[in-house]
Protein backbone atom coordinates (compact mmCIF):
# COMPACT_ATOMS: atom_id res chain seq x y z
CA UNK A 1 0.00 0.00 0.00
CA UNK A 2 1.45 3.43 -0.89
CA UNK A 3 0.93 6.06 1.81
CA UNK A 4 -2.36 7.88 1.28
CA UNK A 5 -1.69 11.35 -0.06
CA UNK A 6 -2.79 13.98 2.41
CA UNK A 7 -4.19 17.41 1.91
CA UNK A 8 -2.35 20.24 3.71
CA UNK A 9 -5.21 20.50 6.22
CA UNK A 10 -4.71 16.87 7.13
CA UNK A 11 -7.87 15.39 5.66
CA UNK A 12 -7.30 12.39 3.42
CA UNK A 13 -7.75 13.18 -0.24
CA UNK A 14 -10.25 10.87 -1.91
CA UNK A 15 -8.22 8.29 -3.75
CA UNK A 16 -9.13 8.19 -7.39
CA UNK A 17 -9.30 4.81 -9.05
CA UNK A 18 -5.93 4.42 -10.69
CA UNK A 19 -5.84 1.59 -13.20
CA UNK A 20 -2.09 1.92 -13.61
CA UNK A 21 -1.65 1.13 -9.93
CA UNK A 22 -4.25 -1.61 -9.76
CA UNK A 23 -2.55 -3.53 -12.53
CA UNK A 24 0.92 -2.33 -11.71
CA UNK A 25 4.14 -3.78 -10.45
CA UNK A 26 2.70 -5.10 -7.19
CA UNK A 27 0.98 -7.96 -8.92
CA UNK A 28 2.48 -11.18 -10.13
CA UNK A 29 2.38 -12.28 -13.73
CA UNK A 30 0.98 -15.75 -13.55
CA UNK A 31 2.68 -18.53 -15.37
CA UNK A 32 0.81 -21.60 -16.52
CA UNK A 33 1.58 -23.85 -13.58
CA UNK A 34 0.31 -21.26 -11.14
CA UNK A 35 -3.14 -21.77 -12.57
CA UNK A 36 -3.01 -25.08 -10.69
CA UNK A 37 -4.14 -22.98 -7.71
CA UNK A 38 -7.59 -23.20 -9.24
CA UNK A 39 -7.68 -26.98 -9.00
CA UNK A 40 -9.46 -27.22 -5.60
CA UNK A 41 -12.39 -25.38 -7.14
CA UNK A 42 -12.70 -27.99 -9.87
CA UNK A 43 -14.36 -30.25 -7.30
CA UNK A 44 -17.25 -27.77 -7.29
CA UNK A 45 -17.04 -26.32 -10.79
CA UNK A 46 -17.04 -29.69 -12.57
CA UNK A 47 -20.37 -30.84 -11.01
CA UNK A 48 -21.86 -27.48 -11.98
CA UNK A 49 -20.72 -27.64 -15.58
CA UNK A 50 -21.60 -31.33 -15.79
CA UNK A 51 -25.08 -30.57 -14.44
CA UNK A 52 -25.63 -27.79 -16.97
CA UNK A 53 -24.34 -30.03 -19.76
CA UNK A 54 -26.53 -32.94 -18.66
CA UNK A 55 -29.59 -30.69 -18.53
CA UNK A 56 -28.90 -29.53 -22.07
CA UNK A 57 -28.33 -33.13 -23.23
CA UNK A 58 -31.51 -34.33 -21.56
CA UNK A 59 -33.49 -31.61 -23.32
CA UNK A 60 -32.59 -33.46 -26.52
CA UNK A 61 -33.56 -36.80 -25.02
CA UNK A 62 -29.96 -37.93 -24.46
CA UNK A 63 -28.56 -39.30 -21.20
CA UNK A 64 -31.95 -39.28 -19.51
CA UNK A 65 -31.89 -41.04 -16.12
CA UNK A 66 -34.63 -43.33 -17.37
CA UNK A 67 -34.46 -44.76 -20.89
CA UNK A 68 -36.87 -47.02 -22.72
CA UNK A 69 -35.83 -50.67 -22.50
CA UNK A 70 -35.58 -52.70 -25.73
CA UNK A 71 -38.71 -54.70 -24.86
CA UNK A 72 -40.66 -51.49 -24.23
CA UNK A 73 -39.56 -50.21 -27.61
CA UNK A 74 -40.78 -53.54 -29.06
CA UNK A 75 -44.17 -52.81 -27.50
CA UNK A 76 -44.32 -49.65 -29.51
CA UNK A 77 -43.01 -47.19 -26.91
CA UNK A 78 -40.52 -45.02 -28.73
CA UNK A 79 -38.49 -42.22 -27.37
CA UNK A 80 -39.63 -39.31 -29.49
CA UNK A 81 -37.15 -37.45 -31.63
CA UNK A 82 -34.52 -35.12 -30.24
CA UNK A 83 -36.44 -31.85 -30.54
CA UNK A 84 -39.73 -33.10 -29.03
CA UNK A 85 -38.95 -31.48 -25.66
CA UNK A 86 -38.20 -28.15 -27.29
CA UNK A 87 -41.29 -28.32 -29.48
CA UNK A 88 -43.36 -28.86 -26.34
CA UNK A 89 -42.19 -25.44 -25.14
CA UNK A 90 -43.75 -23.67 -28.12
CA UNK A 91 -47.01 -23.09 -26.30
CA UNK A 92 -48.65 -19.84 -25.24
CA UNK A 93 -48.54 -20.66 -21.52
CA UNK A 94 -44.76 -21.16 -21.69
CA UNK A 95 -44.36 -17.67 -23.15
CA UNK A 96 -46.67 -16.47 -20.37
CA UNK A 97 -44.39 -18.12 -17.81
CA UNK A 98 -41.26 -16.46 -19.18
CA UNK A 99 -42.98 -13.06 -19.38
CA UNK A 100 -44.21 -13.41 -15.79
CA UNK A 101 -40.66 -14.29 -14.77
CA UNK A 102 -39.24 -11.23 -16.48
CA UNK A 103 -41.94 -9.00 -14.99
CA UNK A 104 -41.66 -10.26 -11.40
CA UNK A 105 -37.85 -10.36 -11.47
CA UNK A 106 -37.55 -7.00 -13.21
CA UNK A 107 -40.03 -5.19 -10.99
CA UNK A 108 -38.68 -6.60 -7.72
CA UNK A 109 -35.05 -5.94 -8.70
CA UNK A 110 -35.91 -2.39 -9.80
CA UNK A 111 -37.85 -1.63 -6.58
CA UNK A 112 -35.09 -3.15 -4.44
CA UNK A 113 -32.32 -1.21 -6.15
CA UNK A 114 -34.18 2.12 -6.12
CA UNK A 115 -35.49 1.71 -2.56
CA UNK A 116 -32.22 0.23 -1.33
CA UNK A 117 -30.20 3.16 -2.70
CA UNK A 118 -32.54 5.70 -1.07
CA UNK A 119 -32.58 3.91 2.29
CA UNK A 120 -28.81 3.39 2.20
CA UNK A 121 -28.34 7.13 1.62
CA UNK A 122 -30.57 7.73 4.64
CA UNK A 123 -28.57 5.30 6.79
CA UNK A 124 -25.30 6.88 5.65
CA UNK A 125 -26.51 10.36 6.69
CA UNK A 126 -27.53 9.23 10.17
CA UNK A 127 -25.41 10.51 13.05
CA UNK A 128 -22.84 7.95 14.24
CA UNK A 129 -24.66 7.21 17.50
CA UNK A 130 -27.77 6.16 15.55
CA UNK A 131 -25.92 3.83 13.17
CA UNK A 132 -26.27 0.90 15.55
CA UNK A 133 -30.06 1.24 15.66
CA UNK A 134 -30.09 1.28 11.85
CA UNK A 135 -28.68 -2.26 11.77
CA UNK A 136 -32.30 -3.44 12.04
CA UNK A 137 -32.36 -3.36 8.24
CA UNK A 138 -30.38 -6.61 8.26
CA UNK A 139 -33.28 -8.65 9.67
CA UNK A 140 -34.55 -9.95 6.28
CA UNK A 141 -31.04 -11.16 5.45
CA UNK A 142 -31.36 -13.82 8.14
CA UNK A 143 -34.89 -14.82 7.19
CA UNK A 144 -35.05 -17.63 4.62
CA UNK A 145 -37.04 -17.05 1.44
CA UNK A 146 -39.81 -19.40 2.54
CA UNK A 147 -40.35 -17.41 5.77
CA UNK A 148 -40.36 -14.14 3.81
CA UNK A 149 -43.10 -15.61 1.62
CA UNK A 150 -45.03 -16.51 4.77
CA UNK A 151 -44.61 -12.93 6.05
CA UNK A 152 -46.08 -11.66 2.79
CA UNK A 153 -49.15 -13.82 3.51
CA UNK A 154 -49.38 -12.56 7.10
CA UNK A 155 -49.22 -8.91 6.04
CA UNK A 156 -50.66 -8.65 2.54
CA UNK A 157 -53.25 -11.41 2.07
CA UNK A 158 -56.95 -10.50 2.20
CA UNK A 159 -57.07 -11.84 5.75
CA UNK A 160 -53.76 -10.19 6.59
CA UNK A 161 -52.74 -7.36 8.88
CA UNK A 162 -52.76 -4.57 6.30
CA UNK A 163 -56.27 -5.51 5.25
CA UNK A 164 -57.34 -5.63 8.92
CA UNK A 165 -55.81 -2.20 9.56
CA UNK A 166 -57.58 -0.70 6.55
CA UNK A 167 -60.86 -2.24 7.75
CA UNK A 168 -60.40 -0.84 11.26
CA UNK A 169 -59.66 2.56 9.75
CA UNK A 170 -62.90 2.34 7.82
CA UNK A 171 -61.20 2.50 4.43
CA UNK A 172 -62.44 -0.87 3.19
CA UNK A 173 -65.78 -2.49 4.04
CA UNK A 174 -64.63 -6.11 4.24
CA UNK A 175 -62.00 -8.67 3.29
CA UNK A 176 -63.31 -8.96 -0.24
CA UNK A 177 -62.77 -5.22 -0.84
CA UNK A 178 -59.03 -5.56 -0.22
CA UNK A 179 -57.18 -5.87 -3.55
CA UNK A 180 -56.01 -9.41 -4.33
CA UNK A 181 -52.29 -8.65 -4.07
CA UNK A 182 -51.44 -12.32 -3.51
CA UNK A 183 -52.57 -14.94 -6.01
CA UNK A 184 -54.08 -12.19 -8.17
CA UNK A 185 -52.51 -13.53 -11.34
CA UNK A 186 -50.03 -10.69 -11.80
CA UNK A 187 -47.34 -11.87 -9.37
CA UNK A 188 -47.59 -8.82 -7.08
CA UNK A 189 -47.25 -11.00 -3.98
CA UNK A 190 -43.97 -12.39 -5.24
CA UNK A 191 -42.76 -8.88 -6.10
CA UNK A 192 -43.54 -7.78 -2.51
CA UNK A 193 -41.74 -10.78 -1.01
CA UNK A 194 -38.65 -10.50 -3.23
CA UNK A 195 -38.42 -6.74 -2.67
CA UNK A 196 -38.56 -7.17 1.11
CA UNK A 197 -35.90 -9.87 1.03
CA UNK A 198 -33.65 -8.00 -1.42
CA UNK A 199 -33.80 -4.42 -0.08
CA UNK A 200 -31.27 -5.14 2.71
CA UNK A 201 -28.94 -6.82 0.23
CA UNK A 202 -28.79 -3.63 -1.85
CA UNK A 203 -28.53 -1.50 1.31
CA UNK A 204 -25.62 -3.55 2.63
CA UNK A 205 -23.62 -3.08 -0.57
CA UNK A 206 -24.68 0.55 -1.03
CA UNK A 207 -23.86 1.61 2.55
CA UNK A 208 -20.42 -0.04 2.20
CA UNK A 209 -19.88 1.86 -1.05
CA UNK A 210 -21.08 5.17 0.45
CA UNK A 211 -18.51 4.84 3.23
CA UNK A 212 -15.94 5.36 0.50
CA UNK A 213 -17.68 8.56 -0.69
CA UNK A 214 -16.04 11.74 0.56
CA UNK A 215 -18.77 13.45 2.64
CA UNK A 216 -17.44 16.80 1.44
CA UNK A 217 -18.72 16.10 -2.08
CA UNK A 218 -22.43 16.23 -1.17
CA UNK A 219 -21.70 19.10 1.23
CA UNK A 220 -20.02 21.10 -1.51
CA UNK A 221 -22.89 20.39 -3.85
CA UNK A 222 -25.32 21.69 -1.20
CA UNK A 223 -23.22 24.81 -0.67
CA UNK A 224 -23.22 25.44 -4.41
CA UNK A 225 -27.01 25.47 -4.27
CA UNK A 226 -28.00 21.93 -5.24
CA UNK A 227 -31.25 20.69 -3.68
CA UNK A 228 -31.61 17.34 -1.88
CA UNK A 229 -32.75 15.62 -5.05
CA UNK A 230 -30.01 17.15 -7.16
CA UNK A 231 -27.39 15.91 -4.69
CA UNK A 232 -28.90 12.46 -4.78
CA UNK A 233 -29.14 12.42 -8.57
CA UNK A 234 -25.83 14.04 -9.48
CA UNK A 235 -23.49 13.02 -6.65
CA UNK A 236 -24.76 9.99 -4.74
CA UNK A 237 -26.30 7.89 -7.51
CA UNK A 238 -23.33 8.23 -9.90
CA UNK A 239 -21.05 7.13 -7.05
CA UNK A 240 -23.30 4.14 -6.35
CA UNK A 241 -23.88 3.26 -10.01
CA UNK A 242 -21.50 0.25 -10.26
CA UNK A 243 -22.94 -1.31 -7.07
CA UNK A 244 -26.51 -0.68 -8.18
CA UNK A 245 -25.93 -2.16 -11.63
CA UNK A 246 -24.29 -5.27 -10.17
CA UNK A 247 -27.02 -5.79 -7.59
CA UNK A 248 -29.80 -5.27 -10.15
CA UNK A 249 -28.31 -8.00 -12.31
CA UNK A 250 -27.79 -10.42 -9.40
CA UNK A 251 -31.29 -9.91 -8.00
CA UNK A 252 -32.94 -10.11 -11.39
CA UNK A 253 -31.24 -13.40 -12.25
CA UNK A 254 -32.04 -14.88 -8.85
CA UNK A 255 -35.74 -14.00 -8.90
CA UNK A 256 -36.07 -15.09 -12.53
CA UNK A 257 -35.02 -18.67 -11.84
CA UNK A 258 -35.81 -19.33 -8.17
CA UNK A 259 -38.62 -21.58 -6.97
CA UNK A 260 -38.91 -21.16 -3.21
CA UNK A 261 -41.04 -17.99 -3.03
CA UNK A 262 -43.16 -18.99 -6.08
CA UNK A 263 -43.90 -22.39 -4.49
CA UNK A 264 -45.70 -20.53 -1.68
CA UNK A 265 -46.94 -17.37 -3.42
CA UNK A 266 -47.22 -18.33 -7.07
CA UNK A 267 -50.03 -19.80 -9.12
CA UNK A 268 -50.11 -22.66 -11.57
CA UNK A 269 -50.99 -20.61 -14.67
CA UNK A 270 -49.04 -18.68 -15.48
CA UNK A 271 -46.39 -20.23 -13.25
CA UNK A 272 -42.99 -18.68 -12.64
CA UNK A 273 -40.56 -20.34 -15.09
CA UNK A 274 -38.73 -22.28 -12.35
CA UNK A 275 -41.98 -23.69 -11.03
CA UNK A 276 -43.14 -24.55 -14.55
CA UNK A 277 -39.97 -26.62 -15.03
CA UNK A 278 -40.39 -28.18 -11.60
CA UNK A 279 -43.97 -29.22 -12.40
CA UNK A 280 -42.97 -30.67 -15.78
CA UNK A 281 -40.18 -32.64 -14.13
CA UNK A 282 -41.91 -34.00 -11.05
CA UNK A 283 -45.67 -33.74 -11.42
CA UNK A 284 -46.18 -34.95 -14.96
CA UNK A 285 -45.23 -38.12 -16.82
CA UNK A 286 -41.66 -39.21 -17.44
CA UNK A 287 -42.11 -38.34 -21.11
CA UNK A 288 -42.24 -34.68 -20.11
CA UNK A 289 -38.75 -34.73 -18.66
CA UNK A 290 -37.06 -33.65 -21.90
CA UNK A 291 -39.46 -30.70 -21.99
CA UNK A 292 -38.54 -29.84 -18.38
CA UNK A 293 -34.85 -30.03 -19.28
CA UNK A 294 -35.48 -27.93 -22.38
CA UNK A 295 -37.21 -25.26 -20.29
CA UNK A 296 -34.31 -25.23 -17.82
CA UNK A 297 -31.82 -24.95 -20.69
CA UNK A 298 -33.86 -22.08 -22.07
CA UNK A 299 -33.76 -20.40 -18.64
CA UNK A 300 -29.98 -20.76 -18.48
CA UNK A 301 -29.68 -19.31 -21.99
CA UNK A 302 -32.02 -16.44 -21.08
CA UNK A 303 -29.89 -15.67 -18.01
CA UNK A 304 -26.71 -15.67 -20.08
CA UNK A 305 -28.49 -13.43 -22.61
CA UNK A 306 -29.64 -11.01 -19.87
CA UNK A 307 -26.08 -10.74 -18.55
CA UNK A 308 -24.66 -10.04 -21.99
CA UNK A 309 -27.39 -7.51 -22.83
CA UNK A 310 -27.07 -5.77 -19.48
CA UNK A 311 -23.30 -5.52 -19.64
CA UNK A 312 -23.53 -4.00 -23.12
CA UNK A 313 -26.26 -1.61 -22.00
CA UNK A 314 -24.22 -0.39 -19.05
CA UNK A 315 -21.10 -0.09 -21.18
CA UNK A 316 -23.13 1.95 -23.67
CA UNK A 317 -24.40 4.27 -20.91
CA UNK A 318 -20.86 4.78 -19.63
CA UNK A 319 -19.61 5.50 -23.13
CA UNK A 320 -22.25 8.19 -23.59
CA UNK A 321 -21.40 9.76 -20.26
CA UNK A 322 -17.79 9.99 -21.27
CA UNK A 323 -18.69 11.83 -24.45
CA UNK A 324 -20.67 14.45 -22.58
CA UNK B 1 -38.11 9.82 11.82
CA UNK B 2 -36.03 7.91 9.29
CA UNK B 3 -35.12 5.39 11.97
CA UNK B 4 -38.81 4.85 12.76
CA UNK B 5 -39.38 4.08 9.10
CA UNK B 6 -36.50 1.58 9.11
CA UNK B 7 -37.81 -0.15 12.22
CA UNK B 8 -41.35 -0.28 10.89
CA UNK B 9 -40.18 -1.67 7.58
CA UNK B 10 -37.65 -4.22 8.80
CA UNK B 11 -38.21 -4.65 12.53
CA UNK B 12 -41.98 -5.10 12.60
CA UNK B 13 -42.14 -8.67 11.21
CA UNK B 14 -40.37 -10.16 14.23
CA UNK B 15 -42.82 -8.93 16.91
CA UNK B 16 -45.69 -9.84 14.58
CA UNK B 17 -44.32 -13.39 14.28
CA UNK B 18 -43.95 -13.53 18.07
CA UNK B 19 -47.53 -12.32 18.53
CA UNK B 20 -48.88 -14.89 16.07
CA UNK B 21 -46.90 -17.60 17.86
CA UNK B 22 -48.36 -16.54 21.21
CA UNK B 23 -51.90 -16.15 19.87
CA UNK B 24 -52.60 -18.90 17.34
CA UNK B 25 -56.30 -17.99 17.33
CA UNK B 26 -55.69 -14.44 16.09
CA UNK B 27 -58.56 -13.64 13.70
CA UNK B 28 -59.23 -10.94 11.12
CA UNK B 29 -59.94 -8.01 11.60
CA UNK B 30 -58.40 -7.76 15.08
CA UNK B 31 -55.20 -5.73 15.09
CA UNK B 32 -54.38 -7.21 18.48
CA UNK B 33 -55.25 -10.85 19.19
CA UNK B 34 -58.29 -11.37 21.42
CA UNK B 35 -56.69 -14.15 23.49
CA UNK B 36 -53.23 -15.57 24.02
CA UNK B 37 -52.61 -19.31 24.10
CA UNK B 38 -49.77 -21.76 24.59
CA UNK B 39 -50.70 -24.21 21.84
CA UNK B 40 -47.70 -23.53 19.59
CA UNK B 41 -45.26 -23.64 22.49
CA UNK B 42 -46.80 -26.95 23.57
CA UNK B 43 -46.31 -28.27 20.02
CA UNK B 44 -42.63 -27.31 20.04
CA UNK B 45 -42.19 -28.95 23.45
CA UNK B 46 -43.98 -32.13 22.41
CA UNK B 47 -41.97 -32.40 19.18
CA UNK B 48 -38.72 -31.15 20.60
CA UNK B 49 -36.80 -34.23 19.52
CA UNK B 50 -37.67 -34.07 15.83
CA UNK B 51 -37.28 -30.27 15.82
CA UNK B 52 -33.88 -30.44 17.51
CA UNK B 53 -32.87 -33.24 15.13
CA UNK B 54 -33.81 -31.18 12.07
CA UNK B 55 -32.03 -28.10 13.45
CA UNK B 56 -28.91 -30.12 14.26
CA UNK B 57 -28.84 -31.75 10.82
CA UNK B 58 -29.28 -28.37 9.07
CA UNK B 59 -26.56 -26.83 11.23
CA UNK B 60 -24.14 -29.68 10.58
CA UNK B 61 -24.49 -29.80 6.82
CA UNK B 62 -24.35 -25.98 6.64
CA UNK B 63 -21.12 -25.92 8.67
CA UNK B 64 -19.74 -28.64 6.40
CA UNK B 65 -20.59 -26.45 3.39
CA UNK B 66 -18.71 -23.55 5.00
CA UNK B 67 -15.67 -25.79 5.56
CA UNK B 68 -15.73 -27.22 2.02
CA UNK B 69 -16.09 -23.81 0.35
CA UNK B 70 -13.35 -22.31 2.55
CA UNK B 71 -10.89 -25.06 1.63
CA UNK B 72 -11.82 -24.97 -2.05
CA UNK B 73 -11.62 -21.17 -2.37
CA UNK B 74 -8.42 -20.21 -0.49
CA UNK B 75 -5.89 -20.84 -3.27
CA UNK B 76 -8.14 -19.69 -6.14
CA UNK B 77 -9.01 -16.47 -4.25
CA UNK B 78 -5.31 -15.77 -3.81
CA UNK B 79 -4.77 -16.24 -7.53
CA UNK B 80 -7.69 -13.96 -8.42
CA UNK B 81 -6.49 -11.27 -6.00
CA UNK B 82 -2.80 -11.22 -6.93
CA UNK B 83 -2.51 -12.84 -10.33
CA UNK B 84 -2.53 -11.03 -13.65
CA UNK B 85 -3.29 -13.11 -16.68
CA UNK B 86 -5.23 -13.01 -19.89
CA UNK B 87 -8.89 -13.99 -19.68
CA UNK B 88 -9.11 -13.07 -16.02
CA UNK B 89 -12.49 -11.36 -16.32
CA UNK B 90 -13.91 -14.31 -18.25
CA UNK B 91 -12.53 -16.74 -15.66
CA UNK B 92 -14.05 -14.71 -12.83
CA UNK B 93 -17.40 -14.68 -14.62
CA UNK B 94 -17.27 -18.45 -15.07
CA UNK B 95 -16.33 -18.99 -11.43
CA UNK B 96 -19.22 -16.81 -10.19
CA UNK B 97 -21.79 -18.40 -12.52
CA UNK B 98 -23.08 -21.06 -10.08
CA UNK B 99 -24.44 -18.35 -7.77
CA UNK B 100 -26.01 -16.34 -10.58
CA UNK B 101 -27.67 -18.95 -12.77
CA UNK B 102 -30.83 -20.80 -11.64
CA UNK B 103 -29.71 -23.62 -9.34
CA UNK B 104 -32.34 -25.93 -10.78
CA UNK B 105 -30.65 -25.73 -14.18
CA UNK B 106 -27.71 -27.78 -13.01
CA UNK B 107 -29.31 -29.67 -10.11
CA UNK B 108 -31.97 -31.52 -12.11
CA UNK B 109 -29.46 -32.48 -14.81
CA UNK B 110 -27.00 -33.73 -12.23
CA UNK B 111 -29.60 -35.57 -10.17
CA UNK B 112 -29.49 -38.81 -12.16
CA UNK B 113 -25.71 -38.90 -11.87
CA UNK B 114 -25.91 -38.32 -8.12
CA UNK B 115 -28.28 -41.28 -7.86
CA UNK B 116 -25.87 -43.46 -9.83
CA UNK B 117 -22.93 -42.36 -7.68
CA UNK B 118 -24.90 -43.15 -4.54
CA UNK B 119 -24.80 -39.50 -3.44
CA UNK B 120 -28.53 -38.86 -3.64
CA UNK B 121 -30.34 -38.99 -0.28
CA UNK B 122 -27.03 -38.63 1.57
CA UNK B 123 -25.63 -35.69 3.57
CA UNK B 124 -22.54 -35.79 1.32
CA UNK B 125 -24.69 -35.12 -1.76
CA UNK B 126 -26.46 -32.27 0.01
CA UNK B 127 -23.14 -30.72 1.03
CA UNK B 128 -21.79 -31.06 -2.51
CA UNK B 129 -24.77 -29.38 -4.19
CA UNK B 130 -25.04 -26.61 -1.59
CA UNK B 131 -21.29 -25.97 -1.89
CA UNK B 132 -21.63 -25.59 -5.65
CA UNK B 133 -24.25 -22.84 -5.36
CA UNK B 134 -22.64 -21.02 -2.43
CA UNK B 135 -18.86 -21.07 -3.06
CA UNK B 136 -18.91 -17.89 -5.19
CA UNK B 137 -19.77 -15.84 -2.07
CA UNK B 138 -16.78 -17.32 -0.25
CA UNK B 139 -14.56 -16.77 -3.28
CA UNK B 140 -15.51 -13.08 -3.59
CA UNK B 141 -15.08 -12.47 0.13
CA UNK B 142 -11.68 -14.17 0.31
CA UNK B 143 -10.44 -12.49 -2.89
CA UNK B 144 -11.27 -9.04 -1.51
CA UNK B 145 -9.70 -10.11 1.80
CA UNK B 146 -6.46 -10.97 -0.01
CA UNK B 147 -6.63 -7.67 -1.89
CA UNK B 148 -7.00 -5.71 1.36
CA UNK B 149 -4.17 -7.66 2.96
CA UNK B 150 -1.78 -7.12 0.06
CA UNK B 151 1.27 -9.24 -0.65
CA UNK B 152 3.77 -7.49 1.63
CA UNK B 153 3.09 -9.53 4.77
CA UNK B 154 3.60 -12.77 2.88
CA UNK B 155 6.79 -11.40 1.30
CA UNK B 156 8.18 -10.36 4.69
CA UNK B 157 7.48 -13.81 6.08
CA UNK B 158 9.10 -15.42 3.03
CA UNK B 159 12.18 -13.22 3.43
CA UNK B 160 12.44 -14.38 7.02
CA UNK B 161 12.42 -17.95 5.78
CA UNK B 162 8.82 -19.07 6.23
CA UNK B 163 7.68 -21.77 3.82
CA UNK B 164 4.34 -21.62 2.01
CA UNK B 165 2.50 -23.63 4.68
CA UNK B 166 3.79 -21.60 7.62
CA UNK B 167 3.05 -18.41 5.68
CA UNK B 168 -0.52 -19.51 5.16
CA UNK B 169 -1.12 -20.66 8.72
CA UNK B 170 0.76 -18.01 10.70
CA UNK B 171 0.48 -14.92 8.52
CA UNK B 172 -2.27 -15.04 5.93
CA UNK B 173 -5.06 -16.96 7.65
CA UNK B 174 -5.18 -14.74 10.76
CA UNK B 175 -5.26 -11.63 8.57
CA UNK B 176 -7.98 -13.18 6.41
CA UNK B 177 -10.17 -13.99 9.40
CA UNK B 178 -12.63 -11.10 8.91
CA UNK B 179 -13.04 -11.93 5.21
CA UNK B 180 -13.47 -15.63 5.96
CA UNK B 181 -16.06 -14.85 8.64
CA UNK B 182 -17.96 -12.58 6.25
CA UNK B 183 -17.90 -15.14 3.45
CA UNK B 184 -18.65 -17.98 5.83
CA UNK B 185 -21.70 -16.17 7.26
CA UNK B 186 -23.22 -15.73 3.81
CA UNK B 187 -22.43 -19.31 2.83
CA UNK B 188 -23.91 -20.61 6.08
CA UNK B 189 -27.09 -18.59 5.56
CA UNK B 190 -27.47 -19.76 1.96
CA UNK B 191 -27.05 -23.40 2.99
CA UNK B 192 -29.16 -23.17 6.14
CA UNK B 193 -32.01 -21.32 4.41
CA UNK B 194 -32.14 -23.49 1.32
CA UNK B 195 -35.24 -25.59 0.89
CA UNK B 196 -35.34 -26.77 -2.71
CA UNK B 197 -31.89 -28.28 -3.22
CA UNK B 198 -31.92 -30.00 0.17
CA UNK B 199 -35.30 -31.56 -0.58
CA UNK B 200 -34.20 -32.61 -4.06
CA UNK B 201 -30.83 -34.15 -3.24
CA UNK B 202 -31.58 -35.07 0.36
CA UNK B 203 -34.83 -36.64 -0.76
CA UNK B 204 -36.38 -36.03 2.64
CA UNK B 205 -33.96 -38.59 4.09
CA UNK B 206 -31.48 -35.94 5.20
CA UNK B 207 -33.45 -34.02 7.84
CA UNK B 208 -33.50 -30.25 7.42
CA UNK B 209 -35.30 -27.55 9.29
CA UNK B 210 -36.55 -25.89 6.11
CA UNK B 211 -38.01 -29.25 5.09
CA UNK B 212 -39.73 -29.40 8.49
CA UNK B 213 -40.94 -25.81 8.19
CA UNK B 214 -42.20 -25.73 4.59
CA UNK B 215 -45.35 -27.87 4.95
CA UNK B 216 -46.32 -25.89 8.06
CA UNK B 217 -45.90 -22.61 6.16
CA UNK B 218 -48.20 -24.02 3.45
CA UNK B 219 -50.82 -25.07 6.02
CA UNK B 220 -53.44 -22.62 7.26
CA UNK B 221 -51.99 -22.76 10.80
CA UNK B 222 -50.33 -19.33 10.90
CA UNK B 223 -49.63 -19.50 14.63
CA UNK B 224 -47.54 -22.65 14.36
CA UNK B 225 -45.83 -21.37 11.20
CA UNK B 226 -44.86 -18.18 13.05
CA UNK B 227 -43.55 -20.15 16.03
CA UNK B 228 -41.40 -22.46 13.89
CA UNK B 229 -40.11 -19.48 11.86
CA UNK B 230 -38.87 -17.97 15.12
CA UNK B 231 -37.29 -21.29 16.13
CA UNK B 232 -35.47 -21.28 12.78
CA UNK B 233 -33.85 -17.93 13.61
CA UNK B 234 -32.28 -19.24 16.83
CA UNK B 235 -29.39 -21.04 15.12
CA UNK B 236 -28.07 -18.33 12.76
CA UNK B 237 -28.46 -15.58 15.35
CA UNK B 238 -26.74 -17.61 18.09
CA UNK B 239 -24.00 -18.69 15.71
CA UNK B 240 -23.27 -15.16 14.48
CA UNK B 241 -23.05 -13.87 18.05
CA UNK B 242 -20.70 -16.72 18.96
CA UNK B 243 -18.47 -16.09 15.93
CA UNK B 244 -18.36 -12.31 16.55
CA UNK B 245 -17.32 -12.99 20.13
CA UNK B 246 -14.67 -15.51 19.08
CA UNK B 247 -13.16 -13.19 16.47
CA UNK B 248 -13.01 -10.40 19.01
CA UNK B 249 -11.36 -12.72 21.56
CA UNK B 250 -8.78 -13.95 19.03
CA UNK B 251 -7.84 -10.42 18.05
CA UNK B 252 -7.60 -9.30 21.67
CA UNK B 253 -5.34 -12.20 22.56
CA UNK B 254 -3.08 -11.43 19.63
CA UNK B 255 -3.15 -7.76 20.58
CA UNK B 256 -4.33 -6.63 17.16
Amino acid sequence: MPPTSRHPDGAPVPRLPDPAHASGRLSVRVSGWRMAALSPLLVLLVPFLAGVGLTAAQSLGWLLPIQYLPEQTAQGLYASDAWAGWRQLAQPHMAGSLLLGVRVAGLSALLSVAGGALLAYGVWRLPVRMQLAALVFRVPLVLPHIVVAFLAIVFWSRSGLVSAALYQAGIIGGQARFPALLWGGDGMGMVLAYTYKELPFVMLLAVASLRRLDPRLPETARMLGAGQWAVLRDVVVPHLAPVLHASFLILFLYAFGAVEIPLLLGESTPAMPGVAAYDLYFLRSLEDRPAAAALLTLLLLCCAGFVAAYVRLVAGLRGRERQL
Amino acid sequence: MFLTLLWLLFGLPLPVLALWAAAPGWAWPDLWPAALGGRTAAFVLANRQSIAGALASSTLYSLAVVAVTLCACLAPARLLAFGRFRGRAALEGLLLAPALLPAMGFALGLYGTLVRLGLADTPAGVVLVLSVVSYPYMLRALASGFETMGQDYGRCAANLGAGPLLRLLAVELPLLLPAAVAGGSVVFLVAFSDYFLVQLVGGGVVPSFTGYLFPVLQSPDRGLAAMLSLVFLVVPVALFMLVEGLVLAVYRRRGM
